[in-house]
């Protein structure tokens, strides 16, 4: 009964050893423990021949029955189920020879010969099913491996393709970002070549207006000194008139010639007003520096004032306007560059002009534009201020506005230069320039020249 | 004593001669008349040299400009004063003219006052 025991004891064994023995249950393990116990008892009770020797030979079948109903039940043993098959044979024919023994001892006493060749072959069948079983599980082993490393590339792959789908998403980002930097970068290309067009427009609007002031200077020139030449020759007329007797048609020439002095002196003051106008549109057009000279301040603010307010009228969209100077007399010759500061004078009215622009095309129809140009002698400085009524700066902007090409003019309308060389100028004679304003109520720009610089 | 004036507008010659009438009718002054710079030369040059001492013109010419009249004259003949009338008085063409040796610079229009000055300056040193 010693080899039924062994039997058991290396089922277990080889079970309890067996791959996969990770994924049994608790309850598997605590049988295969106890039945481990309980074939080494029975061995070492087969060993002392200790009875009742037929009680335990019965006790030895049941377990090692046990085990082999066991292995064919658990379902964690289902690939181990040719291991019952392998050692059945070697057990039946040893049962059959234990219940023959116990039983009919004559019978198999006549049949020994019989069991103890069922015995080896027995054993041959069991020593094949082991080996074929061994076989069995190494191919099984062979393809656990194999699909663990399936499994682990598969994880591997996994692992990359998250990694890889973070890059892309980085990627993606970073591509989205520059796409998005690159659009901003074309945004203002974009609004930059219209700024760029339009200053070409304006610089070739400038040429053409040189050409037009050229043009225009030569035969204003003729009327200035003909006017001129023919007021002196009226001169010479009275001259030889007076010599002549007095008489009725006598007086009466005299008096026409008074009126035709008088019509050829007005012709003269004209022209050379229109000459310097004409003038100054040459220094504009030909972006001439000017030079910083004694200029009467006030006299230089009625006539760009005047120039701007009619160039305002003669454009698109003019606008009726209550342009009021409240000039302070005291001022006379102040030193400034004339040239730069009748820009100043422009660009400031130009957009108190386009502010109220605005504002009417959006107010109601009781809103009446006014500008109001003041100059003040402070002690230590000279105040200018233009002052619109216009809808105002808001102050969010209020400080970028002297930004050089910051403009709130849509499209080409503004090149957002003006006020930014309003401000180099007013600085270049030591000078402040002030913003004050209220929404919807005005917009005051103010001039403080220090007396010391000019 | 006689002047040239050059300048390619035509009427800049009636200007004149009504201006300096007086002068010119008691012939104290007589007046030469080049609507170019190439016509200036060549007036100056001629044979039947007409003795002129003083030459005005003008700045802004087609073909030979003013400025480069005045460098010709004043290889030439240096001893012809000349004195530039421009419509720009602008410092650019001042201070050429001034480098080149121009008398003087007048801007139009024509301030016949001080050009009468300037004429009548020379009368009194021939």
């Amino acid at each position: 009964m010693i080899l039924i025991n062994l039997i058991s004891l290396f089922l277990l064994y080889y079970l309890k050893k067996s791959r996969g023995n990770a994924a049994f249950s608790d309850q598997l393990k605590k049988l295969i423990n106890y039945g481990m116990i309980g074939a080494g008892v029975l061995i070492v009770i087969g060993i002392a021949q200790l009875p009742p020797v037929l009680l335990f030979d019965l006790i030895s079948f049941l377990l090692v029955g046990g085990i082999i109903f066991m292995i064919l039940n658990f379902p964690e043993l289902e690939s181990q189920k040719n291991l019952a098959v392998t050692p059945l044979p070697i057990l039946v024919v040893r049962l059959v020879s234990f219940l023959l023994e116990t039983i009919f001892p004559t019978t198999y006493e006549y049949l020994e010969n019989y069991i103890a060749a069922a015995g080896f072959f027995a054993l041959i069948w069991a020593v094949t099913m082991w080996l074929n079983h061994r076989k069995e599980m190494k191919a099984l082993e062979i393809e656990r491996i194999i699909s663990k490393e399936k499994e682990r590339q598969l994880f591997l792959a996994q692992e990359k393709k998250q990694e890889l789908e973070r890059m892309v998403q980085e990627r993606t980002s970073e591509i989205l970002n520059q796409k998005n930097e690159l659009q901003e970068a074309l945004d203002h290309l974009r609004s930059t070549q219209e700024q760029l067009v339009q200053q070409e427009k304006l610089a070739s609007l400038g040429q053409l207006t040189a050409g037009i002031a050229h043009e225009i200077k030569n035969p204003l020139n003729f009327i200035n000194n003909f006017s001129e030449l023919s007021e002196d020759f009226l001169i010479e007329m009275e001259e030889e008139l007076d010599k002549t007797p007095d008489s009725a048609e006598k007086s009466l020439i005299q008096e026409l010639l008074v009126d035709v002095k008088s019509n050829l002196k007005k012709i003269r003051h004209h022209g050379m007003r229109a000459d310097s106008i004409v003038k100054s549109m040459l220094m504009h057009s030909r972006g001439e520096k000017g030079e910083v000279k004694e200029t009467d301040l006030n006299e230089l603010i009625r006539e760009y004032s005047n120039l701007a307010f009619h160039g305002m009228r003669a454009n698109k969209n003019p606008i009726n306007v209550d342009v009021q100077l409240e000039l302070d007399e005291k001022i006379t010759a102040v030193k400034i560059n004339a040239e730069d500061f009748s820009r100043v004078i422009l660009n400031l009215a130009k957009n108190a002009f386009d502010a109220m622009r605005d504002k009417i095309n959006m107010a109601n129809s009781e809103y009446k534009a006014k500008l109001v140009i003041r100059t003040k002698d402070l002690k230590n400085s000279l105040l200018i201020e233009v002052e619109d009524n216009g809808p105002g700066v808001p102050e969010e902007i209020r400080e970028k506005l002297l930004m050089p090409f910051f403009t709130t003019k849509k499209g080409t309308e503004g090149t957002g230069l003006g006020l930014s060389i309003t401000h180099d100028i007013v600085k270049s004679h030591g000078g402040k320039l002030e913003i004050e304003s209220e929404v919807n109520q005005f917009t005051r720009f103010k001039i403080l020249l220090p007396k010391s610089s000019i | 004593m006689k002047i040239m004036i050059v300048d390619d507008e035509q009427d800049v010659e009636i200007l004149f001669v009504q201006k300096f009438r007086k002068e010119i009718k008691s012939k104290q002054l007589e007046v030469e008349f080049a609507f170019s710079g190439e016509e200036a030369l060549e007036k100056l040059g001629s044979p039947e040299s007409p003795n002129v001492v003083y030459v005005f013109s003008d700045i802004n010419m087609p073909g030979m400009s003013g400025l480069e009249l005045l460098e010709n004259i004043k290889t030439r003949f240096p001893k012809i004063e000349v004195s530039m009338i421009s419509a720009y008085g602008d410092k650019d063409n001042y201070n050429k003219a001034i480098k080149s040796g121009a008398k003087g610079f007048f801007t139009k229009p024509v301030d016949f006052d001080s050009l009468k000055k300037e004429i009548k300056e020379i009368l009194n040193k021939n």
